[in-house]
């Protein structure tokens, strides 16, 4: 419109100009692109704000999304660390903005606080697609998409699991919760507690939170153990907190079945403790890397006019059966 | 200028011996964060990544995006300098800004109070809890680091007590249950989208901040008891009034932030304001705040903020590491606090 004020001699010419362009955003609107930009061998720079690196399941989740892009010769993916902290995370997408990148991924360390920085994303024209967490509002209108498992479904499969195959006779459950206050945290146990309830002869006698850490699993595991020595089965909220309860449960000399939550690859992690026979089973959380950057192909490569608004990826259950086979994965 | 950073307290409490010559070493270090802003800014604008032609450093939203991400640490920063040039520490803030957030949201949310009741009582709490944790450490003569520390876990524990383990979300309209829509303004930017909210509140509270330590009684009192807490008490100076003072005002600064936070992410956690504390702590040493005490400046404390913020930032705009970014920070730091020692000692002034 500026460029009308400034020379009335180009007015018709440009008037033309605009003519034209609007016709053609009107025949063309049923299949725009989401991004205008989009090109089968276009260069695009994914950002992804990550919500805390220090925690070995989103440094996972990295992982996978860097194997993901490393096999599409088009893309470059930038990471950010939101080092657990809003205001950290918010200037991160604020930057990703003014960098101006083709497609903004985010896990976002609480919902509400970074809404505003995913609008602005949005209102600026970048497409957000959500992994694992989500903001407040709706996919597919307020950020273009969510991909991610479902906290709450993934821990009442663990409590179903408890309630039939693990306590089918019933006893002691225990608890250990993430950082209290924390979505996930407050998701996976009120997942889990409602999960066992499917069995009336389990109790859940304890639930200390852990804060996701394996030192402060392996204290709150001792004492519990402690005050309720009889504890069959103990749900732990993520990999870390079932490795620290099993320390606790070793030290106190007990055979306690430990369900882990994420079921993390590595030497460290849950499926190998389910390997060796140290835990009972752990539920993975699925990262979504894959889907993201095939979501991101469909945008950025493919002109697509419309993506799934959401993805959920469904937990496996790794148990004694399927461990080791998981292990070769 | 050469208000900001005085080392001698002027009239009736001549605290600390004046240095009879001005070495050039004590000029850089007087003036080092604005010094070293000035060299990030340059370095930025070198490294900046360019889009048609443009520097995307100097682009005015992310000019904004700088200075609206440190405005929380920013006037924490402002109260610490306080605290440290009377020599002390204050490692509670972050708690209070956590538990200031969580009350903010609370009163609003759960408790249906309107926005001034609410902004009025948890700038009062803030003060009060400040206020408390200098009585006891001037009272019972206990290290500030360790009574803070305690500030710090109570803190944290009354925000959990408080949310009920929750994180509270502020929804905003008319009603029962609902924030007023005028709290979103901190969240907001002003003119044109180029001046956050966040960052008004910073800069007003560091200007009124420097007034009141440069131009005041007060601000007089804080320098001499922080160069030679004897002498101050021999000249009249009321010591334990100024050292409970300097807390509330750190108390103040972080409710202060805890309100901005929740007005800026729609939110109170018990969570918030993790390790702000150490933030701040940085950004007054860097801005040439000795923690012997004594020596400060309020506008080095704004300058090492700012620089901080501006680091980070063109760190990300490179895609550098966050360790990196870490790496640079401690190095600064360590530069910061060595040209300090150097000039105590040149000024024979080491302790």
């Amino acid at each position: 419109m500026r460029t009308i004020e400034r020379g009335s001699w180009r007015a018709l010419q440009v008037g033309l100009l605009a003519g034209t362009c609007l016709c053609m955003v009107g025949t063309a609107e049923a299949a725009d692109p989401m991004v205008k930009a989009c090109a089968k061998d276009g260069q695009f720079i994914i950002g992804f704000s990550q919500a805390n690196n220090a925690e070995p399941y989103r440094q996972h989740v990295n992982d996978e999304l860097t194997a993901a892009v490393k096999a599409v010769p088009q893309f470059t993916l930038q990471i950010a660390d939101g080092a657990g902290n809003v205001n950290t995370q918010t200037s991160q997408v604020d930057n990703f903005i003014t960098q101006k990148v083709d497609l903004l991924l985010i896990s976002p360390f609480e919902a509400a606080p970074l809404t505003p920085a995913v609008k602005r994303a949005m209102d600026a024209g970048i497409p957000v697609i959500e992994l694992d967490r989500k903001t407040v509002g709706d996919p597919g209108k307020d950020y273009t998409a969510f991909i991610g498992g479902d906290n709450y479904k993934i821990a009442m499969e663990a409590g179903k699991y408890t309630a039939k195959t693990l306590l089918p006779d019933g006893g002691e459950a225990a608890v250990l919760e993430g950082l209290p206050s924390s979505t996930p945290a407050v998701e996976r146990l009120n997942g889990f507690k409602d999960g066992v309830k499917e069995n009336a002869k389990i109790e859940v006698v304890a639930e200390q939170a852990a804060d996701w850490l394996p030192d402060k699993a392996q204290t709150a595991f001792s004492a519990m153990l402690q005050a309720h020595p009889d504890i069959k089965v103990l749900y732990a909220s993520n990999d870390m907190m079932a490795a620290g309860a099993l320390l606790a449960a070793k030290g106190a000399g007990k055979q306690v079945q430990i369900i882990g939550t994420d079921g993390l690859p590595g030497p460290a992690g849950g499926i190998q403790a389910v390997a060796k026979g140290d835990w009972a089973a752990t539920f993975t959380y699925p990262t979504g890397g894959k889907e993201a950057i095939e979501m991101a192909k469909s945008i950025l490569l493919d002109c697509a006019s419309s993506v799934e608004p959401t993805v959920t990826v469904d937990t496996t259950a790794i148990t004694a059966e399927n461990a080791k086979q998981m292990m070769g994965n | 200028m050469s208000e900001e950073s005085t080392s001698v307290a002027s009239g009736p409490v001549a605290a600390v011996p004046a240095p009879v010559h001005r070495d050039p070493l004590a000029l850089i270090v007087r003036f080092q964060s604005l010094i070293g802003l000035v060299l990030v800014a340059i370095g930025g604008v070198i490294l900046s990544p360019r889009r048609h032609g443009e520097i995307l450093f100097l682009a005015p939203d992310n000019m904004a995006n700088i200075v609206r991400a440190v405005s929380e640490t920013g006037i924490i920063a402002i109260g610490m300098t306080f605290v440290i040039i009377t020599a002390g520490i204050d490692l509670s803030v972050g708690a209070v800004l956590g538990l200031s957030s969580v009350v903010t949201a609370t009163m609003m949310i759960s408790g249906g109070f309107g926005l001034i009741p609410t902004i009025l009582a948890v700038l009062v709490m803030g003060t009060a809890f400040g206020a408390i944790q200098g009585t006891i450490s001037s009272r019972f003569r206990l290290e500030p680091f360790i009574v803070t520390l305690a500030g710090l876990q109570a803190a944290r524990g009354l925000a959990l007590v408080v949310s009920g383990n929750q994180y509270i979300n502020i929804s905003y309209g008319d009603g029962p249950g609902l924030a007023p829509p005028v709290f979103a303004v901190l969240g907001e930017r002003l003119f044109n989208n180029t001046v956050p909210v966040a960052t008004i509140v910073f800069i007003a509270f560091a200007a009124i901040a420097t007034v009141v330590l440069n131009t005041t009684r007060f601000g007089r009192y804080v320098f001499a008891v922080g160069g030679n807490e004897r002498a101050a008490r021999i000249s009249g100076v009321p010591v334990s009034m100024v050292k409970i003072s300097v807390y509330a005002i750190t108390g103040f600064a972080s409710a202060l932030a805890g309100i901005v936070h929740a007005g800026q992410f729609n939110f109170g956690s018990a969570n918030d304001g993790m390790g702000y504390e150490l933030t701040a702590i940085a950004a007054v040493v860097i801005g040439g705040t000795s923690l012997f005490g004594g020596a400060g400046s309020m506008v080095g404390t704004v300058a090492g903020t700012i620089m901080l913020g501006a680091l980070a930032n063109i760190l990300q705009l490179n895609n550098i590491t966050p360790a990196m970014q870490l790496l640079a920070t401690a190095a600064i730091i360590v530069l910061a606090a060595v040209l300090q020692s150097l000039v105590r000692r040149r000024e024979g002034l080491g302790r």
